[in-house]
């Protein structure tokens, strides 16, 4: 019986692939385009590959380009889960299946597609450009193999972990942060290009001594040494490309075993880990007490502990060092961005009630005058300020240390606070006169109906951050440019900080009796996620 | 004899739709109250408004003397609510949950923990306090609700829909608490659909139907004449005349 499990998933596959053809013209039409245009880009690479023969630096490329390769394979199912069904074990859960066979008939069936043709391409295309003398093309054969073997396997294997993290709690709150690692990487990524750019395929050598030892560019690493003679090494590379492709195929087969043996994650009362004491963290103690503390806390608990609040601190924080320090280190930065730092992280304070949900009726109900919500609001920005003050100094500091500029720092600094307080002002006015609902599943931030209000408060508020600056920017403009300006440009570093600590109070004084007078249509504005 | 709640006047509309339609009621002080009828009959709305989470049309709600409205001052120290359809701040554990609600209130910190901890050991939260209420089950979520609702000790506790998705040993132990905290002068106000509850409770029920109120007093007089409160209500309610006798004769799982 099991023997014959491979071709029947194989033909599962093939029906699958024919049948979602069948299903609309426009479906079809999408996939005869993709797989047209993915053979394309196939051949020019190959050609690209082969064309790259016989340079010195070949070997520096085709090692990385395996290795990114690879990556975007560990990465596709997280992305496209439900694109191949064959790679959901779920569905064979009721079927009498050994997990050895189950394990040989899927890795068959997954080298069926147009991403195994394309990496196919590539890895040929890889091993023609750096492969000399007759037991290099021996390394060749086994190192095309054993690498698309290793990127299926690695598919496979994230896929599996990736459905037992989807049905527990945790899990679904770690896919609303994965939508960063795109956004972040194609920071990244972009950055890496322009010095690509900049320094030529020399650049690529460095990293490429690392990942030649890393399954499953080391097997066209291997390659590459076999051409120069190194044959121990070449052997010692691809044998850690193997060792790989167990180990994954192992992880694989035990998740796979767990996975269709034991109950979804969602039905078991999570009586794991709950042991766990969260009892007061030192962080409590250093909080002033009563309403402030309190409040305090509680953001800052949510800052770690709820996925969207999350997601949301970690993007302004990565977008707030990666603009500046990123534009110093190409050496096309102002000292001035070091100011999107501060703008960033000050955004946090808009829509505060939104970010609560519906649970914001609990603060509702303890606030009964002015004087409660001035508190109430006053805490969320200490404890905003208790994160952004040091980040945006050391954003700022660390700007200027790249572009060497040290006089500037204390008119940088102080245009940094004086915007940070301006964003605190007009976040907690918004926040009364604005709120709007922020769905807890998926990846929208502004209710269904609510995108103008959210646009038209969030871009208003930060135009008035800007026009409330005015006299800072105006006080520095004026030290760049009178005469004996720079003498007095350290001063701009008290008058910002007090400047904006005055308007944070001034907003905030504002804000106050707006929250107090319109708790309920808050809670209503605010309760539709 | 005094009112808890007094209500005058009460109006909620919601674009074309009347939610509430002119509500008189006078609560009295120290009694189990019910608040019944059928799924939207306004009752949610109705203790929104009482609660001071909704904003009513028009109308003034007066607890304990105190306008909810004008003076929230007085009024939001000495009620108590656990509304239905809201969330609650699930990151936090039971536990820090409730010492959160404590401090708002402005409970001194260890009095917070003290209470916190008597109130999760009698609802049989003790063993999940250190668990997130996003980790919950509905039983345990309306437990821990009734807990931060209790917390500062309230004169008058809004509840709805408390029994809605409770197993019967979370139930049993909700109702042993809100016995015990009526039985000491307390008042306690709760919405429900489900009249065998209502009647086994309550001494004081108001019957809600299409945003207005169609009968209320001691419960015996809102029984009247009828063998059960779900009677009774039926007739008030108007659902008599549908009779399911003649109709779906073939149903029975005999001969198809």
């Amino acid at each position: 019986m099991t023997a014959d499990l491979t071709p029947v998933v194989v033909r599962l596959k093939l029906s699958l692939l024919r049948n979602g053809l069948r299903q609309s013209g426009g479906r079809r039409a999408a996939y005869i385009a993709s797989a047209v245009a993915v053979l394309l880009f196939s051949v020019l690479q190959l050609l690209g590959l082969i064309a790259l023969r016989g340079d010195e630096h070949a070997g520096s490329v085709v090692v990385p380009l395996v290795a990114v390769l690879a990556a975007g394979w560990a990465v596709m199912p997280l992305f496209f889960p439900g694109g191949d069904e064959t790679l959901d074990p779920t569905r064979l859960v009721m079927l009498p299946l050994r997990p050895r066979p189950l394990v040989r008939a899927l890795l068959v069936a997954s080298l069926i597609g147009i991403g195994p043709v394309f990496t196919l391409c590539l890895l040929v295309g890889s091993v023609v450009s750096v492969a000399h003398g007759g037991t290099a093309y021996v390394f060749s054969v086994l190192g095309v193999l054993l690498a698309l073997l290793v990127c299926v396997a690695l598919a496979r294997a994230v896929a599996v972990a990736n459905i037992r993290l989807l049905t527990s709690r945790k899990g679904r709150d770690l896919a609303v942060l994965s939508g960063l690692v795109i956004a972040v990487g194609a920071q990244v990524v972009n950055f890496g290009a322009q010095r690509l750019g900049s320094g030529g395929l020399g650049q690529l050598d460095g990293p490429a001594d690392v990942l030649k030892w890393v399954p499953p560019a080391s097997a066209i690493g291997a390659v590459d040494s076999a051409s120069e003679g190194s044959y121990g090494v070449a052997v010692l590379q691809l044998a850690l490309s193997a060792a790989a492709l167990a180990g994954l195929l192992a992880l694989w087969s035990r998740h796979l075993t767990r996975l269709m043996t034991s109950p979804d994650g969602s039905t078991l009362p999570s009586a794991q880990g709950a042991a766990r004491e969260r009892g007061s963290t030192g962080l409590a103690r250093l909080l002033p007490a009563g309403r402030t503390g309190t409040v305090m806390e509680r953001s800052l608990r949510y800052v770690w502990r709820d996925p969207k609040t999350k997601a949301a601190w970690v993007t302004s924080l990565a977008i707030g060092l990666i603009v500046p320090v990123f534009n110093a280190l190409q050496g096309t930065g102002s000292i001035y961005f070091a100011c999107f730092a501060a703008g960033m992280l000050g955004v946090q304070m808009y829509n505060q009630f939104g970010q609560d949900t519906s649970a914001f009726w609990m603060v509702a109900t303890t606030i009964s005058s002015p004087r409660d919500a001035y508190v109430e609001l006053r805490a969320r920005a200490l404890a905003l300020l208790v994160i952004t003050l040091p980040y945006a100094t050391v954003v700022t500091v660390v700007t200027t240390a790249l572009i060497g500029d040290w006089p500037k720092l204390p008119e940088v600094l102080g245009v940094s606070f004086a915007l940070l307080g301006a964003m605190l002002a007009t976040g907690a006015w918004t926040s009364a006169r604005f709120p709007y609902s922020i769905p807890q599943e998926g990846y929208k931030n502004v209710a269904p109906g609510q995108s103008g209000l959210a646009a038209a408060a969030v871009v208003g508020g930060m135009v008035s951050a800007a026009l409330l600056c005015a006299p800072v920017i105006a006080l520095t403009i004026w030290a760049n440019l009178s005469a004996d300006g720079d003498e007095w440009s350290w001063v701009l570093l008290p008058v910002g900080a007090v400047y904006g600590a005055a308007i944070t109070w001034a907003g905030l004084r504002l804000a106050a009796p707006r929250t107090a007078g319109r708790l309920p249509e808050i809670l209503t504005a605010v309760s539709k996620g | 004899m005094t009112s808890a709640v007094s209500v005058r006047g009460l109006w909620k509309r919601f674009g074309q739709q009347v939610a509430v339609a002119g509500i008189d009621l006078e609560l009295p002080a120290g009694k189990f109250i019910g608040l019944v009828g059928p799924n939207g009959a306004g009752k949610t709305t109705t203790l929104s408004m009482v609660t001071g989470l909704l904003r009513p049309d028009q109308g003034s709600v007066l607890v304990a003397g105190h306008d909810v409205w004008r003076d929230p001052v007085e009024v939001k120290s000495r009620i108590g609510v656990l509304p239905e359809g809201l969330r609650l701040f699930e990151r936090l554990s039971g536990r820090e949950l409730l010492g959160y609600t404590g401090r708002l209130r402005g409970l001194p910190g260890g009095e917070v923990d003290r209470r916190a901890a008597q109130l999760l050991d009698v609802l049989d939260l003790a063993g999940a306090q250190h668990k997130l209420v996003v980790d919950y089950s509905t039983g345990m979520r309306k437990k821990i609700g009734l807990a931060a609702a209790l917390l500062h000790n309230p004169e008058v506790l809004f509840l709805d829909e408390p029994f809605e998705g409770v197993d019967p040993v979370s139930a049993q132990i909700i109702r042993g608490v809100l016995e015990r905290y009526t039985a000491s002068g307390a008042t306690v106000v709760f919405s429900s659909h489900v009249m065998e509850l209502v009647e086994s409770l309550c001494d004081w029920v108001a019957v809600m139907a299409a945003g207005r109120i169609r009968a209320h007093g001691p419960l015996d007089e809102v029984r009247g004449a009828a063998p059960s409160l779900q009677r009774a209500f039926l007739e008030l309610v108007g659902a008599q005349g549908q009779d399911t006798g003649t109709n779906l004769d073939w149903l029975g799982g005999g001969a198809r």
